[in-house]
């Protein structure tokens, strides 16, 4: 790597800091704007006034908000994301075991998506106006139109209950038991590769077919080559890096949380998480949540920023 | 490279249809939804409903519940009570031994009592013991090695219910290990029929049986009795989505459920392989007023709106006829409920309509406030609605988040809310938990200084018939007032595999899972 790529990798990261600061103080005000006391749902409808002011006090819930802000902030920069309300467990350690979950899924899940995706959007971009074109296009937009949850328990059904090929609860860890691990994650897994396989074949297909009207494609057809080569040496790579834009915005989505999908297989994912942490008004948690997330999003662009090149190499000139 | 995804594939494919032969009932583990993970394993500090009906299956107090929500003792082989009312003392039974062996005696009593009664830890019932609430226990002492005395300022028919409460951890008695040498919470280790075994957060938690258990005779009675632990294992598995709940019990993936849903009710009928049990419990449902709001401070509409529901008509569709309706604030299950509380006033549209007209009541929109988190919460707004729309009253239902929900109860930001109730288990609660000055308390709903006094003298009363008789009178005057319109006690709902046997549930919805066996496979 040039002295100039690290440069623009050094600038990369340094705006991540203003853009997590500014994630962080939003969803700093955004949560306690929204109604609802933790103090009052851990301890209930029962809660007397005196108990609802001891426990918000242990929780610093009782300062003025600024005061919160800044003594979360200065836990954040010595990398400590506070502790849970709820449960009373550190945030970051727990924020990565649970991503580690999400992880799993989504990484398998979109590659599966993309190299599924990309030939059949290459393939229906080549056939336009074909059958096979109809029935792409026709696939693509189904999987798109369908909510992720709806197939999540179709499958779940089927597969899970009246197959009974696969357990339909639980979890366990890759390093505990990888067989037991891969029969839970293997549906949200499929589930996740369809719904992202719409997305990517449509935008796979559309670069394609806009990359085959160039000149220099003709070009390469005059010269001879054969289709195949035109398509894999000539079309792939410049319609692919729409694509792979497409792929860092969904797996910076992705990976911070598929909830309903965690919700439906009841996996223990970084979107649960976030969406439990909400529901409990566990600021610490969600503040970590959201954090992190952005933390990912911005990683996940710089690294696909990063490759284009690889795909494109006039980014790499500029 | 090329060949290494399809292999991967297969691999995984492969490792998955392995492991989905293994996800089979497991021998000697019942494995139970749990519909969110627990808080801690703390009795009574950091809790929620989840996290006491896990707690007293390893945790015991000196007393408990009994069936009929009436106190026994537990731990207790004995309590008496002083003439003066102030004095209680507590034989321990002989032979208890907490889950590392060691036997209980009344210093570990006392040691679990001064942690919960150290404001800093924060339990749930510290405000009814040290005067700010119910009773003030001035001073607790062992008298011996088996004998316990609590001594109150002054006498308080509650002291007894309120230590053996669940959601005060049943005030449970656990030994100093449970702690670590900073004297940090670690597990507990206490005395009840299942010992800890593991927890891994947002999965679920398992307990294993405690060989060395002493049961008390008898048949199971509440949280109390016999509570003989049959089943090596329990497992709660944390299952929050009820579809998936409902996928995981029929496809063996749990052995039981503890609260199925109403809806799923007449599909579970149909199944040969699902037993299904059903109990009332303590939970209330209704709809709250704003006394204090513009159109509703007239309690005319109020009684308006009353009598505009079919409640018998309402309760059957909002439980799927599971259960009974009920005007009374004291739940159907309490061996208070009698004549007066099992009175159901009848619909009568024409007598709405002219209390409305009385009022001078001109269709203004009424805000209905109501949450999804809880189905029967929703459909009690909906179907309120729609009746009340027949006295020509126009009730507008919003429906809000529970936390939100939740904070505009305590506000007292609203003009009606249908809203949910957890169980109290003595009537002096379920009267207190509603009643109250408003300037002080903003969430209570019923304002009225002469209940207050009823309430209050009730919380002293011993005699039972002087206790009922008073209950009676409040119960007559909440319906004068109308504060609220209770509807039903909710009921539980379980449903569990043919192979497991001897599950019921009861008045505090609370599962119990000693005395349950499975049969072979």
């Amino acid at each position: 790597m040039s002295s100039s790529v690290y440069a623009y990798v050094g600038r990369r990261v340094l705006w991540t800091l203003p853009t997590l600061f500014l994630v962080g103080l939003l969803v700093f005000a955004l949560m306690r704007m929204i109604p609802g006391d933790p103090a009052l749902l851990i301890l209930g409808d029962s809660a007397t006034q005196e108990q609802l002011a001891s426990l918000r006090a242990q929780y610093g819930l009782d300062r003025p908000i600024h005061v919160q802000f800044a003594y979360w902030l200065a836990q954040v920069v010595r990398g400590d994301l506070g502790n849970s309300i709820t449960s009373g467990e550190a945030v970051l350690p727990l924020l990565l075991e649970r991503f580690q979950v999400s992880a799993a899924i989504v990484l398998v899940a979109v590659a599966l998506a993309a190299l599924l995706a990309v030939p059949a959007g290459l393939y229906a971009a080549w056939k336009q106006n074909s059958i096979v074109d109809t029935i792409v296009v026709a696939g693509a937009t189904f999987f798109l139109s369908i909510p992720s949850f709806w197939l999540g328990l179709l499958l779940l059904l089927f597969v899970g209950l009246k197959l009974g090929w696969v357990p339909v609860v639980g979890y366990v860890p890759f390093s505990q038991d990888w067989r037991a691990a891969a029969s839970f994650l293997v549906l949200p897994a499929i589930t996740l590769t369809f719904i992202e396989m719409g997305v990517l074949t449509r935008m796979a297909r559309a670069s394609a077919i806009e990359t085959l009207r160039l000149e220099y494609v003709t070009h390469a057809r005059a010269k001879g080559l054969s289709e195949r080569r035109v398509l894999l040496r000539h079309v792939l790579p410049n319609a692919f890096a729409p694509t792979w834009t497409l792929i860092g915005l969904v797996l910076g989505n992705l990976l911070g949380g598929i909830a309903v999908l965690e919700t439906v297989f009841t996996l223990p994912g970084l979107g649960r998480l976030l969406v439990d942490g909400i529901f409990a008004r566990d600021y610490p948690v969600v503040q970590g949540c959201l954090l992190f997330t952005a933390l990912i999003y911005v990683v996940v662009n710089l690294v696909v920023d990063l490759c284009y090149p690889l795909f494109d190499p006039r980014v790499s000139a500029s | 490279m090329k060949t290494t995804l399809p292999r991967l594939t297969l691999l995984l494919l492969g490792g998955t249809l392995a492991a989905g032969a293994l996800a089979q009932p497991q021998a000697g583990t019942l494995r139970v939804r749990l519909n969110a993970d627990i808080r801690s394993t703390d009795p009574g500090l950091n809790r929620d409903a989840n996290t006491d009906g896990v707690m007293m299956h390893m945790v015991e107090g000196l007393v408990a519940y009994r069936e009929d929500t009436s106190v026994g003792p537990l731990l207790a082989q004995s309590v008496e009570l002083s003439a003066d009312g102030k004095t209680y003392t507590f034989k321990l039974r002989p032979g208890l031994k907490f889950h590392n062996g060691a036997p209980l005696t009344a210093d570990d009593v006392l040691f679990s009592w001064n942690r919960y009664m150290k404001p800093e830890n924060n339990w749930r019932c510290l405000t009814e013991f040290d005067g700010r609430g119910l009773s003030k226990v001035i001073k607790a002492e062992a008298k011996d090695p088996a004998t316990v005395v609590f001594t109150l300022e002054k006498p308080s028919a509650l002291f007894l219910a309120t230590m053996a409460r669940t959601d005060c951890g049943g005030t449970g008695i656990y030994h100093r290990s449970s702690l670590d040498d900073a004297g940090k919470w670690r597990e507990p280790v206490a005395t009840g029929p299942f010992k800890f075994g593991e927890w891994k957060r947002g999965q679920y938690i398992e307990l294993v049986r405690n060989d060395a258990y002493v049961a008390l005779p008898g048949k199971r009675d509440g949280n109390t009795g016999n509570k003989t632990p049959e089943v090596a294992k329990v497992r709660f598995v944390v299952i929050p989505d009820t579809s998936a709940a409902k996928a995981a019990l029929l496809s063996s993936g749990i052995d039981l459920n503890p609260d199925i849903n109403d809806e799923d009710m007449a599909e579970y009928k149909g199944r040969k392989d699902i037993t299904l049990e059903s109990a009332a419990t303590m939970d209330m449902q209704g709809v709250l007023f704003q006394t204090r709001d513009p159109l509703l401070k007239d309690v005319r509409i109020r009684r308006a709106i009353a009598l505009s529901l079919d409640m018998p008509e309402l309760v059957a569709a909002v439980t799927t006829g599971n259960a009974k309706p009920s005007r009374s604030i004291i739940p159907s299950p309490s061996s208070y409920y009698k004549a007066h509380q099992a009175a159901l006033p009848k619909r009568d549209l024409a007598l709405a309509k002219k209390l409305l007209n009385e009022a001078g009541y001109k269709g203004q929109p009424i805000k209905l406030l109501a949450t999804k988190r809880y189905n029967s919460v929703f459909n009690i707004a909906v179907l309120s609605q729609a009746m009340a729309q027949e006295a020509g009253i126009k009730m507008e239902v919003e429906v809000l988040e529970w936390a939100t929900l939740l904070d505009r109860y305590t506000k007292g930001d609203y003009q009606a809310m249908a809203f949910t109730y957890s169980s109290r288990l003595d009537p002096s609660l379920s009267f207190e938990m509603v009643s109250g000055v408003k300037d002080k308390q903003p969430r209570k709903v019923w304002d009225n200084p002469e209940a207050l006094d009823m309430i209050a003298k009730s919380m002293e009363l011993t005699d039972r018939a002087q206790r009922q008789a008073l209950f009676d009178k409040l119960e007559a005057k909440m319906r004068e007032d109308v504060p609220a319109v209770f509807m039903y006690s909710a009921v539980n709902t379980s449903g569990a595999l043919k192979y497991v046997n001897g599950y019921k549930g009861w008045a505090l919805g609370t599962p119990r899972l000693w005395g349950v066996s499975m049969r072979a496979q």
